[in-house]
C-alpha cells in the first residue's frame, strides 16, 4: 500500500496545496489501490478514471500557477451511489435505475466541485440505502476490509470499507437510522451524522425524508470535519435546512481540556440489552479513559429507548412507501416489456426492478398508512416519537452528550443477520434530528474493529467534534492501521 | 307516493392560483406552453428534488380567506395524498390535511332577492396535475401522451357546507365567488382553460327530514352552466329513483355535457384510500400576525361595496353600477377615466354608458378584455369631455370612437384633423334652416297642419347639409321658432 493513503485529508491538503505533492500521484494511488484490492472488496460501483486524472491535472496546474484554487483542491473522495452529480449516473444500487443519468447536482456536490474534490467514484449501498448491510445492493455486495467473509455494515458500507481500506481518505454517505455510523463502526473509521437540518438533502434520493442526512466518513474525526465544513451550511433548495452558514469545523476542533468540561451520560438502559461481551469490554474502558481525563460521568434514564425500533420502523416505512412511489416506470428508470394497463405496468415494472428489503418496506409502510391502520400504527409511532425526544431533551438537563457502543454486535458474516436493536442508540440520534459520531475505539479478538457513539444535542455539532477528537487521542486505537488485503 | 323532495347540495371548488411560478419549483405557470417545457428536477420528480414552498402562492390563499370572513390557521401543515397515476410524478399530491390554512368562511349570496349565507368549511392550499392526452382530435391513440406543464402548479380548494338547495344557487355562488377571486386577483377563475373546476356533491331528501341522503358526487363539469344543468339532471335523477321506489348509492359520476346527464363513474366501495401523512419534506407553517395583517390591508374593495359607492358616488343606476363592478378591472377602468373628466358629476353617467355599449360591443366583437383597450381611460375621458362641452355631437362622437378603437387616437387630434366640430354658430345654423325650409315645402305643409313629425324630415336636411356637424339641439330650436311664425 502507498504511503501517500495513510495521510489523512486534511494534511494531504497541506501538502498539495504546498506543492509538495501533486494531486495527480494521489488519485494514481487511489487508483491502483482500488484496482489491486476493490476486486476483493467491492466497496466502488464505478469508478471516474479517465476524469478523476484529468481533474487532478487541472488542480496541480491551478496550484502551481497560483491560480485561485478551492478548499478541498485536488483532494480524492468516494460518492455514495445515492448523490446527484450532474450528467453521471446515479443507481442508489438499484436495478430500477440502472440507466438513470442525473440532471442535476446535489448540493453538497455542488459545493464539493466549487471546493476542487476529485470524485474517484461511486461506493456500494444497499438499495436505496434499505439495510445494514450493504448486501441488500442490486449490483455486489461490498465485503468488510478486515475479514472479508464479513459484512462491512449499512446502507454506506461502500464509503465505509473504501476509507477503511486507504482507498480514499473520506467519503460521503447518507444515514437515515444508522447509516453511516454502523458501518464506520464496523469498518474501524470515524462516521459522522450531523444535526438534521445541518447538510442540505438536495440531491440526495431520499429514504425517510424526516430522518436522512447526508453526512461522512474518514480514517479520524478531523477529516470528518475538515469535510463537514464544505458540505453544511444553508440551503434554500431543502426546506428543512437551517439557515445557518457554514461553519469551519476545523479550526475550532482542538480544545485540549474539552474533556474536562463536559458531563458525558451513559444511558441505564444500555443494561437492557445483550451486547457483545468484548463490545461492552471495550466501552467500559473507553468511559475509563474518559474519567481519567477528568469527564464527568452521569446515568442518564430514557425509558423510551425501547420503542426506538418498533417508531422508526413504522415511520421510516411510512415515507418510504411514499418516497418510492415516483419509481413507477413511467417518466425513467425500469419499465416492463411486457403489460396489459397500466396498472399491469406499475405493478411488472415495480415487481421486475426493486429487491426484496425495498417491497417489504414498501408494504409494511402502505399497511401503516392505511385508513384503518393510521391511527393505532402511523400516528401513535409519531406519539411515541414525541414521548422519546421529551425524554432525551430531558437527559440533555443532566448531561452535555449521551454515550454509548456504536452496534451492540460486532460484524456478522455474509447471509447472517444482525439483531434488531444492533443499531438503537444511533437510529436514536435520527428520531430526535441529534448529531451522532462514531470513533473506533479498538479491535476483538478477531481482530475486527469497533466503535464508540457520542451523540449531542441539536446543533451542537461544533463541541461534538471537539469531545470526538479528543476522545480519538485517547482511545488508544491505532489509526495508521490499514486492513491487509 | 309522490313526495316533495328538497336538494342539497355542496361544492368543491379548484382554483388555479395567480402566480408566476410553480407553487414548488421555479417553473412558470404560462398558458400555452410546447408540452412539458414548464417543467424541472422537482415537478417531474427526480431522485433527490425536494419542493420548495412558494411564498406568493400562500398570500394568494389567505387573502382568498380573509376576504371570505375565514379563520386562518397560523400553525397549518401539508400532507401527502398518496395515488398512483401518470399525471402526477411524484405519485403523491402535496395538499394540505388538517388543519387546512382556511378554517370556516361564509359567502352571502342573494336568492330570490333575499340574501343567504353559504357556509364554507375551508380553504386549502395544493398542486396540481400534469395532463393525459389520449388521442390527437379525432384520432385515438394507442398509448397515452404527458403533459406535466400544469403539474405543480398552485390550487386553491375550497370546499362548502351542503348549504345549497338549487342549481341556481350552486350557479349564483359560484358566480359571487369567481367575481369575488378575481377582484383579489388570486385566481383567473376561467372554466373554459381549466383555471377554475367544480365537483359538486348532491343529495335529496324528503322536506321536513333532518337526515341528509344519499350523496352523489359530479366531476367533469367544465362551465358554469354546466354546473347548474348537471345539478337539475342529477336532482331530478335522484327523486325519479326513490319515487319509482329504488334505491341510490354513494358513488361518483361523471357529467356528460352534450348528452346532458350523468354517468355512474365509480361507486363507493371503488374508492381510493389515500393514506395521507404529513409531508416531511415541508417545515409546518408557522404564520406572524403581522404577515396575516399585512395581507388584510392589501385586500381591495369588494364588488359589493363597490357598487354601492358607484350608486351613491356617482348616481349610477342598479344595472350600470352592476355591470361596471361585475370585474374589477372594469371597475378600475371606469373610476380611472373618471378621473381624468372635467366635470365629474356630469361624465359619471354618460361614461358609464359608453363603456357599457359602445366599448363593451368592441370587446364582444373582437374577443379581447378590458386591459388589452385600444381606447385608453385618459381618451376616453377625453371623448365624454367633447360631448359635454358641446364639441361634438353623440352622432359624431360615435364616427370620433371608431377611430379611437382602431387607431388608439386622440380623440381631440381626430375632431381637429377631421374638421369634426360641431357647428353652434347661430346665424350659420339660421341659414342653413332658412334654405332647408325652403326646400321642403311638402313637409313644412303637413307641420303646419298638425302632423309634428313632419319636423324630422326638415332638421335631417340640415343635418345632411352642414355634414353632420350641425349641434342638433340649436337645429331643432331654430326649426321650431321659424316654423311657428
Amino acid at each position: 500500500m502507498d504511503e501517500i493513503l495513510k495521510v489523512k485529508a486534511s494534511e494531504l491538503r497541506t501538502k498539495v496545496h504546498s506543492g509538495e505533492i501533486k494531486s495527480v500521484n494521489i488519485i494514481e494511488a487511489c487508483l491502483t489501490r482500488i484496482k489491486g484490492t476493490d476486486f476483493k472488496v467491492k466497496a466502488f460501483l464505478k469508478l471516474s478514471e479517465g476524469r478523476s486524472l484529468k481533474q487532478a491535472a487541472h488542480s496541480d496546474e491551478k496550484i502551481e500557477k497560483g491560480e485561485k484554487y478551492g478548499f478541498l483542491e485536488g483532494i480524492p473522495i468516494g460518492i455514495k451511489d445515492n448523490i446527484m452529480i450532474k450528467g453521471e449516473s446515479m443507481t442508489s444500487a438499484s436495478k430500477y435505475l440502472e440507466n438513470y443519468v442525473s440532471p442535476y447536482d446535489a448540493t453538497v456536490i455542488e459545493k464539493l466541485k466549487e471546493a476542487g474534490a476529485v470524485f474517484v467514484g461511486r461506493t456500494n449501498m444497499d438499495e436505496f440505502a434499505m439495510g445494514g448491510s450493504t448486501e441488500t445492493s442490486a449490483y455486489q455486495k461490498t465485503a468488510n476490509p478486515w475479514d472479508i467473509r464479513c459484512i462491512p455494515g449499512g446502507s454506506s458500507g461502500g464509503s465505509a470499507a473504501a476509507v477503511s481500506a486507504g482507498m480514499v481518505p473520506f467519503a460521503l454517505g447518507s444515514d437515515t437510522g444508522g447509516s453511516i455510523r454502523q458501518p464506520a463502526s464496523f469498518c474501524g473509521v470515524v462516521g459522522y451524522k450531523p444535526s438534521y437540518g445541518l447538510i442540505s438533502r438536495y440531491g440526495a434520493c431520499a429514504l425517510a425524508s424526516s430522518f436522512d442526512q447526508i453526512g461522512t466518513l474518514s480514517k479520524n474525526v478531523k477529516d470528518s470535519a475538515l469535510l463537514a465544513s464544505v458540505i453544511s451550511g444553508r440551503d434554500y433548495r431543502d426546506p428543512v435546512c437551517e439557515p445557518r452558514e457554514g461553519i469551519d469545523y476545523v479550526s475550532y476542533i482542538d480544545s485540549p481540556d474539552v474533556l474536562k468540561t463536559i458531563k458525558i451520560g451513559v444511558p441505564k438502559q444500555l443494561l437492557n440489552y445483550k451486547i457483545d461481551a468484548e463490545i461492552a469490554k471495550h466501552f467500559n474502558e473507553a468511559v475509563e479513559k474518559l474519567k481519567l481525563s477528568g469527564t464527568e460521568i452521569v446515568e442518564i434514564d430514557v425509558a423510551a429507548y425501547k420503542y426506538v425500533p418498533a417508531l422508526y420502523k413504522v415511520i421510516m416505512c411510512a415515507e418510504v412507501s411514499a418516497n418510492i412511489a415516483t419509481f413507477d416506470g413511467i417518466r425513467y428508470g425500469y419499465r416492463t416489456s411486457s403489460s396489459k394497463n397500466l396498472n399491469d405496468e406499475y405493478a411488472k415494472s415495480r415487481a421486475e426492478s426493486l429487491g426484496y428489503e425495498v417491497k417489504k418496506r414498501i408494504l409494511f409502510g402502505t399497511y401503516v398508512l392505511g385508513a384503518k391502520n393510521y391511527y393505532k400504527c402511523y400516528h401513535q409511532a409519531q406519539r411515541v416519537r414525541t414521548l422519546f425526544i421529551n425524554q432525551i431533551t430531558d437527559a440533555y438537563g443532566k448531561c452535555d452528550f449521551i454515550f454509548s457502543p456504536t452496534t451492540l454486535q460486532m460484524p456478522v458474516k455474509f447471509g447472517e443477520t444482525l439483531m434488531e436493536e444492533c443499531d438503537i442508540f444511533l437510529t436514536a440520534a435520527n428520531l430526535a434530528g441529534l448529531p451522532g459520531i462514531t470513533v473506533p475505539c479498538g479491535f476483538a479478538n478477531s481482530d475486527m474493529p469497533m466503535g464508540v457513539h457520542f451523540m449531542g444535542s441539536r446543533f451542537s455539532d461544533v463541541k461534538l467534534f471537539q469531545v470526538a477528537n479528543a476522545f480519538e487521542k485517547i482511545s488508544g486505537f491505532d489509526m495508521n492501521k490499514y486492513p491487509e488485503l | 307516493m309522490m313526495g316533495d323532495y328538497e336538494a342539497i347540495i355542496g361544492l368543491e371548488v379548484h382554483m388555479q392560483i395567480n402566480t408566476k411560478s410553480k407553487v414548488f419549483c421555479e417553473c412558470s405557470t404560462q398558458f400555452g406552453f410546447e408540452p412539458n417545457l414548464n417543467t424541472c428536477v422537482i415537478c417531474t420528480s427526480q431522485p433527490g428534488a425536494i419542493p420548495i414552498l412558494n411564498k406568493k402562492a400562500v398570500e394568494a390563499v389567505i387573502k382568498t380567506g380573509l376576504a371570505l370572513g375565514f379563520t386562518i390557521n397560523k400553525e397549518s401543515t401539508f400532507a401527502r395524498k398518496q395515488y398512483f397515476y401518470p399525471d402526477i410524478p411524484k405519485n403523491y399530491q402535496i395538499t394540505q390535511s388538517e388543519p387546512p390554512l382556511c378554517s370556516k368562511g361564509r359567502l352571502p349570496i342573494i336568492v330570490k332577492g333575499k340574501e343567504k349565507v353559504i357556509n364554507i368549511t375551508r380553504i386549502h392550499l395544493e398542486e396540481d396535475a400534469g395532463k393525459l392526452l389520449h388521442e390527437i382530435g379525432s384520432r385515438k391513440l394507442d398509448y397515452s401522451l404527458l403533459d406535466l406543464n400544469r403539474a405543480g402548479i398552485g390550487l386553491m380548494e375550497l370546499v362548502t357546507e351542503p348549504e345549497l338547495n338549487s342549481p341556481e344557487e350552486a350557479f349564483e355562488f359560484l358566480n359571487e365567488l369567481k367575481s369575488i377571486v378575481e377582484y383579489l386577483g388570486t385566481s383567473e377563475c376561467s372554466m373554459e382553460e381549466g383555471k377554475m373546476r367544480c365537483d359538486v356533491n348532491v343529495s335529496v331528501r324528503p322536506v321536513g327530514r333532518k337526515e341528509y341522503g344519499v350523496r352523489v358526487e359530479i366531476k367533469n363539469i367544465n362551465s358554469l352552466s354546466g354546473i347548474r344543468d348537471a345539478i337539475a339532471y342529477e336532482v331530478e335523477r335522484q327523486k325519479e329513483v326513490l319515487n319509482s321506489g329504488g334505491g341510490l348509492i354513494q358513488e361518483t359520476r361523471l357529467w356528460e355535457s352534450e348528452e346532458g346527464i350523468t354517468k355512474s363513474m365509480r361507486s363507493k366501495e371503488g374508492a381510493l384510500d389515500y393514506r395521507y401523512f404529513p409531508e416531511p419534506d415541508l417545515v409546518p407553517f408557522n404564520l406572524p400576525d403581522s404577515f396575516i395583517e399585512k395581507l388584510r390591508k392589501e385586500i381591495p374593495e369588494m364588488p359589493k361595496v363597490r357598487k354601492a359607492r358607484f350608486m351613491k358616488d356617482y348616481g349610477l343606476t342598479d344595472y350600470d353600477a352592476s355591470y361596471l363592478t361585475s370585474t374589477k378591472v372594469v371597475a378600475d377602468y371606469y373610476e380611472e377615466a373618471l378621473s381624468y373628466s372635467k366635470d365629474k358629476r356630469a361624465s359619471a353617467k354618460l361614461l358609464a354608458n359608453w363603456i357599457s355599449t359602445e366599448l363593451n360591443a368592441k370587446f364582444n366583437a373582437s374577443k379581447i378584455s378590458i386591459v388589452e383597450s385600444p381606447v385608453s381611460c385618459q381618451n376616453l375621458a377625453k371623448l365624454i369631455s367633447l360631448i359635454l362641452d358641446g364639441t361634438i355631437s353623440w352622432k359624431i362622437a360615435k364616427t370620433v370612437f371608431e377611430e379611437m378603437y382602431e387607431k388608439s387616437a386622440d380623440p381631440e387630434r381626430v375632431v381637429k384633423e377631421k374638421g369634426l366640430v360641431q357647428i353652434s354658430d347661430e346665424s350659420a345654423i339660421m341659414k342653413m334652416c332658412e334654405e332647408a325650409i325652403s326646400e321642403s315645402s311638402k313637409a313644412v305643409a303637413e307641420f303646419k297642419s298638425g302632423k309634428e313629425k313632419a319636423i324630422g324630415a326638415i332638421v335631417g336636411l340640415v343635418m345632411k347639409k352642414s355634414k353632420g356637424q350641425a349641434n342638433p339641439q340649436l337645429v331643432n330650436k331654430i326649426l321650431a321658432e321659424k316654423l311657428k311664425t
